[in-house]
């Protein structure tokens, strides 16, 4: 696991695409991408979770926590973006638009991209996914159940993953289906 | 209580002409991501700016709608999640769908691709379109197929017509896009 700075740095770095990061693209970044903002106050909630084991941290930690429920709850109603602490998500994560996205209690890798109306984890079951890296996930794609999905994978939109998704494949449909075994999803990535 | 999402996106051809005319002026840039802003507020839905949408259209009230096409037609219904754009890696620019007239379009349904979908079509909901649509045929499933053809959608589009009469009436405050 990376230190949190580096994967927040990371998490820019993929939004901005190929540019150097400086603080004014990093600031139009932020004020761009509301995924970015989302992504950025569950990283906050890291923080304040990693805390907890810091006593020297706990004067800070009520301001900081009020902050975080209210960021939370004003993501969830202006954008309707849910990541939950119960996930675990990678550095770079690429949130693309908005709405209907819901994230919980699964373990997501690094460098994956996640599209509108995307469901993956469920609350209230004890287990989810786990994605490996790089896994490129489409539009309106719900992700259930204790699936594991190996790296450089792609997900089609709209599809319905309930089983397990070997690497480097295109699934697609409802079920899902492997369309092709060995797909590269460098070329769909997107471009910050 | 008539739809957010209406006013909005006339409120988007309101700025879009004068934008072509003159690119780059910095407050109506300013005004494009306000208009842009208020949709995501208040009805969760993404419009790109540039997509001519013509009088009637009903998008949904729930939103969630993340739209980016050439051009929808008049008396098209489109209802809640419905994700209209174009294909991922397409390159700079990339081609559009364009939604022809009278079109009925389902909930949570995926349409992308360089597509054109005929007249008086209907697309059933959860539906993951990326083909060209023959005029009057009823599209469905994931992935898409033609269910039937030469279906009439009058009687679908009928329950949303209170809606879009008001609509029309919406119109005048808005210039026309054509």
């Amino acid at each position: 696991m990376l230190p949190l700075r580096h994967v927040i740095r990371a998490d820019f770095e993929r939004y901005l695409g190929g540019n150097a990061l400086s603080a004014r693209r990093a600031l139009s970044a932020v004020l761009r991408y509301p995924g970015l903002q989302a992504l950025l106050v569950y990283r906050f909630g890291r923080i304040c979770l990693a805390a907890l084991w810091r006593p020297w941290w706990w004067p800070a930690l009520p301001p900081a926590a009020l902050f975080y429920l209210v960021a939370v709850a004003g993501i969830r109603t202006c954008y309707g973006i849910q990541l939950f602490q119960s996930a675990q998500i990678g550095a770079g994560c690429s949130i693309l638009h908005f709405g209907g996205i819901e994230i919980a209690n699964c373990r997501l890798g690094e460098n994956c991209s996640i599209a509108q109306g995307t469901r993956i984890g469920s609350r209230t079951e004890p287990s989810g996914p786990t994605i490996g890296n790089g896994v490129w996930i489409g539009a309106h794609t719900k992700i259930l159940g204790l699936v594991a999905i190996g790296s450089g994978a792609t997900i089609g939109p709209g599809s319905r993953v309930i089983k397990a998704v070997p690497q480097r494949a295109l699934v697609l449909g409802n079920p899902a289906r492997i369309v092709f075994p060995a797909f590269d999803n460098s070329g769909i990535q997107p471009r910050g | 209580m008539l739809l957010a999402a209406h006013r909005l996106s006339h409120y988007y051809y309101a700025l879009l002409p004068p934008k072509r005319r003159a690119p780059g002026t910095i407050v109506l840039r300013l005004l494009i991501f306000v208009g842009r802003t208020l949709a995501v507020i208040l009805a969760k839905s993404d419009i790109y700016h540039a997509t001519m949408i013509d009088e009637g259209v009903h998008l949904s009230n729930d939103g969630r709608l993340t739209i980016g096409a050439r051009r929808i037609g008049r008396g098209t219904i489109i209802h809640d999640r419905v994700t209209i754009g174009f294909k991922a890696g397409a390159g700079i620019d990339p081609p559009m769908p364009t939604v022809g007239e009278n079109v009925w379009i389902g909930s949570d349904c995926v349409i992308y691709g360089d597509i054109e979908i005929g007249e008086g079509a209907t697309i059933l909901p959860e539906t993951v379109l990326s083909m060209n649509v023959p005029a009057r045929a009823v599209v469905g499933g994931n992935p898409a197929r033609i269910i039937a053809r030469e279906f009439d959608n009058a009687g679908l589009r009928l329950s949303l017509a209170t809606a879009v009469a008001e609509t029309e009436f919406v119109q005048p405050c808005s210039p026309s896009v054509t």
